[in-house]
């Protein structure tokens, strides 16, 4: 492969790494604080696509209604957590994970019934779809902008959990929720601050992605969900860093082996999945983890 | 009384054993999930012929029972399951995608309950199959008609695109790789996909180095509309011809301006409707619905008046309107059927011999090129 395709590759890599990345941080925050794998976490992202959607059908500009979709998606997110998660605070966990399935279903259907299940265009605006090229490679502007508005997200949330008060009582419920309580810190407050910052993240990545990959459906937050929670169990469940360094690597692998072996083009997510399973082997805590049972960020 | 008199009168004419009845047909399609536009489109076709037409001549009551499958195997199976024993249906209509047709198969074949599909073209649904019908031409033909266009219009090299996740899209790929290899063009890569992926870029690069004349996709809509769009982003400029799983309105939608030139085989356009059935139902349509109308709904409306027709030869024969045994001899016996999208004839597999056209993405509309017969 010469060197142009490459840099080609490595950049379209980064672009899809970010959405994964912004997604896989939604993941490892709620499961720092609460133990739950969310998995209606994908679906908060496509409702943030679909918000976004909306708001430019209802003749919005892309940029309040991707305002629009990052709220909105929050705002369900605080609700799953307020009316799901919240009542089975002292339950099993494993009842709290077969509601966040349930939940996950849940969106999906009532998408599904609202508004149909074919995919529908998604009409990014020319400035950030535009594409140009040097030599021999071809960008459309938005592989440049997604990583970059990835990184900057990741310095404020990193900002957030180690410089604000809050982050702090998020560091510190991670570690211990009752003594958290006895501190007279309202924990439930900061956990919905917790959903709200990873479904807007979400949101983000499901902009992102829709801007990619311009058809949205109500099943989009399925496979992506997926292989960003896998992100965060690769860059080590838990920890913000190691959910965008794991986003990035799953990005790569499925991009490269792709372009390496283009006749294997349709195993690509086998192969994603299979790259997971063998850092787990060596690292059985990820990459940035460290024991599961001590909280961090 | 009027309508007592009148089932005294169809009793009658049935030789006076039967009432009038419900006659149920199973209608099992992909009504939501990713390849929700074969189902939707299908149903309104349908919903046509259906308006049109639903009382036989011994006044029995056609009963159309739909059954989403989401567009997956399993439920696709499951629906064939619950239509037979739970609603005891004389017939079953679907599936569009061949493996979902392929999996309700072998279940109409066991219950001896015929199964008509009115859009699933990979030949391995009716193999081997009694009970199993089908109202379109199968891949090879359709794969030999996109590999003559191509050659025709001089395109020599051609990299094909299998969605490795549909056997529809294998069973495609073979059949134009080896009528355009016959025929004397060469197969210079052939890349692979899996539907619901959404990052060709991988696959586009890969194009791009073998340089080919074309681009011959063998999947369906969603990918192709996405495949189309990123090969163009990336400066891709070569021609794509498809087949009859990529001509929907959501390819252009979601593609916009890359998708245009985007030639395809299909089964039907109203552009080169010229018999007087084709003509009604297309006015039909437009009435109805506001628009064109597309090769998926006029293939469900034909399959429906395949088995309305050999329902009636049943009634002829002085046997009950859902004689499961009778109905599927006379579907299997099908001869020079007038239908929407041309002459219907079914051969000995159970396939339909019939012609198909070629049109092209012009404008965000479907263009009529040419027609070519088998």
């Amino acid at each position: 492969m010469d060197m142009q395709i490459f840099l080609q590759q490595l950049i379209n890599g980064a672009s899809l790494g970010s959405m994964y990345a912004l997604i896989a941080i939604g993941y490892t925050m709620v499961y720092g604080v609460l133990r739950l794998i969310n998995f209606a976490h994908g679906d908060i992202m496509m409702v943030g696509a679909f918000l976004t959607y909306f708001g430019m059908e209802s003749g919005l500009s892309f940029e309040l209604a991707a305002l629009l979709g990052i709220i909105g998606a929050a705002i369900v997110g605080i609700l799953t957590d307020r009316i799901a998660y919240r009542p089975l605070r002292d339950a099993p966990k494993i009842s709290l994970l077969i509601t966040a399935i349930g939940i996950s279903f849940f969106l999906e259907n009532l998408f599904t019934v609202l508004f149909g299940a074919t995919p529908k265009a998604f009409k990014a605006p020319e400035y950030i779809t535009k594409v140009f090229h040097i030599g021999e490679i071809y960008l459309p502007i938005s592989v440049i902008i997604i990583p970059t508005i990835t990184l900057i997200i990741l310095a404020i949330v990193l900002y957030i959990l180690y410089k604000t008060k809050y982050g702090m009582a998020i560091r510190a419920l991670a570690f211990d929720i009752k003594t958290v309580k006895l501190m007279g810190i309202d924990a439930d407050k900061i956990i919905m601050i917790v959903f709200m910052i990873g479904s807007a993240l979400a949101a983000i990545g499901g902009i992102f992605y829709a801007i990619s990959y311009p058809s949205i459906d109500p099943l989009m937050g399925v496979i992506v969900g997926l292989k960003a929670f896998a992100a965060a169990v690769l860059g080590g469940i838990g920890s913000v860093t190691g959910a965008v360094i794991g986003g990035f690597i799953l990005g790569f692998t499925e991009i490269l082996v792709v372009a390496l072996f283009p006749e294997l083009g349709g195993y690509k997510d086998a192969f994603a999945f299979f790259f997971l399973i063998l850092v787990l082997l060596f690292k059985p805590t990820g990459i940035m983890g460290q024991d599961l049972e001590r909280g961090r960020f | 009384m009027r309508k007592f008199a009148s089932i005294v009168a169809a009793g009658l004419l049935f030789s006076g054993v039967a009432m009038a009845k419900d006659v149920k047909i199973g209608v099992v399609l992909p009504l939501t999930g990713q390849i929700a536009a074969f189902g939707e489109t299908s149903k309104k076709g349908l919903e046509i012929a259906y308006e049109k037409n639903h009382t036989l001549s011994n006044g029995d009551n056609i009963k159309l029972i739909y059954v989403d499958d989401r567009g997956d195997k399993v439920e696709a199976a499951t629906a064939v399951k619950k239509l037979l024993n739970k609603d005891k249906v004389a017939v079953i209509l679907g599936e569009v995608a061949s493996s979902n047709s392929m999996a309700m198969a072998p279940i109409a074949e066991k219950n001896k309950t015929p199964m008509i599909t009115h859009a699933s073209t990979n030949p391995r649904v009716t193999k081997g199959k009694k009970y199993v019908t089908r109202a379109c031409f199968i891949d090879p033909f359709q794969g030999a008609v996109m590999a003559k266009y191509a050659l025709d219009n001089g395109m020599k090299k051609a990299v094909v695109v299998t969605d490795a996740k549909q056997d529809y899209s294998v069973g495609l790929s073979k059949a134009f790789k080896k009528a355009y290899t016959a025929g004397g063009g060469e197969i210079v890569k052939t890349v692979l996909i899996n539907s619901g992926d959404k990052d060709f870029n991988a696959q586009v690069t890969a194009i791009k180095q073998a340089n080919p004349d074309i681009i011959a996709f063998t999947g369906y809509y969603p990918e192709a509309a996405l495949l189309v769009k990123q090969a163009r982003d990336m400066g891709v400029k070569t021609p794509f011809i498809g087949a009859d799983g990529v001509g929907f309105p959501e390819l252009v939608e979601i593609a916009g301006k890359a998708a245009e030139g985007f030639m395809y085989t299909d089964h039907f356009n109203e552009a080169a409707a010229t018999t007087p059935e084709a003509k009604e139902y297309v006015e039909a349509y437009h009435k109805k619905y506001n628009k064109a109308a597309d090769s998926m709904g006029a293939l469900a409306a034909d399959a429906y008046g395949m088995i309305l027709s050999a329902m009636e030869k049943c009634i002829k024969e002085g046997k009950a309107s859902d004689d499961k045994e009778c109905i599927n001899t006379n579907l299997r016996n099908t001869k020079g059927y007038k239908g929407i999208t041309g002459e219907i004839t079914i051969n000995e597999n159970g396939d339909a011999v019939k012609s198909a056209v070629v049109n092209e993405v012009k404008d965000g509309k479907f263009i009529y090129k040419t027609t070519v017969n088998p």
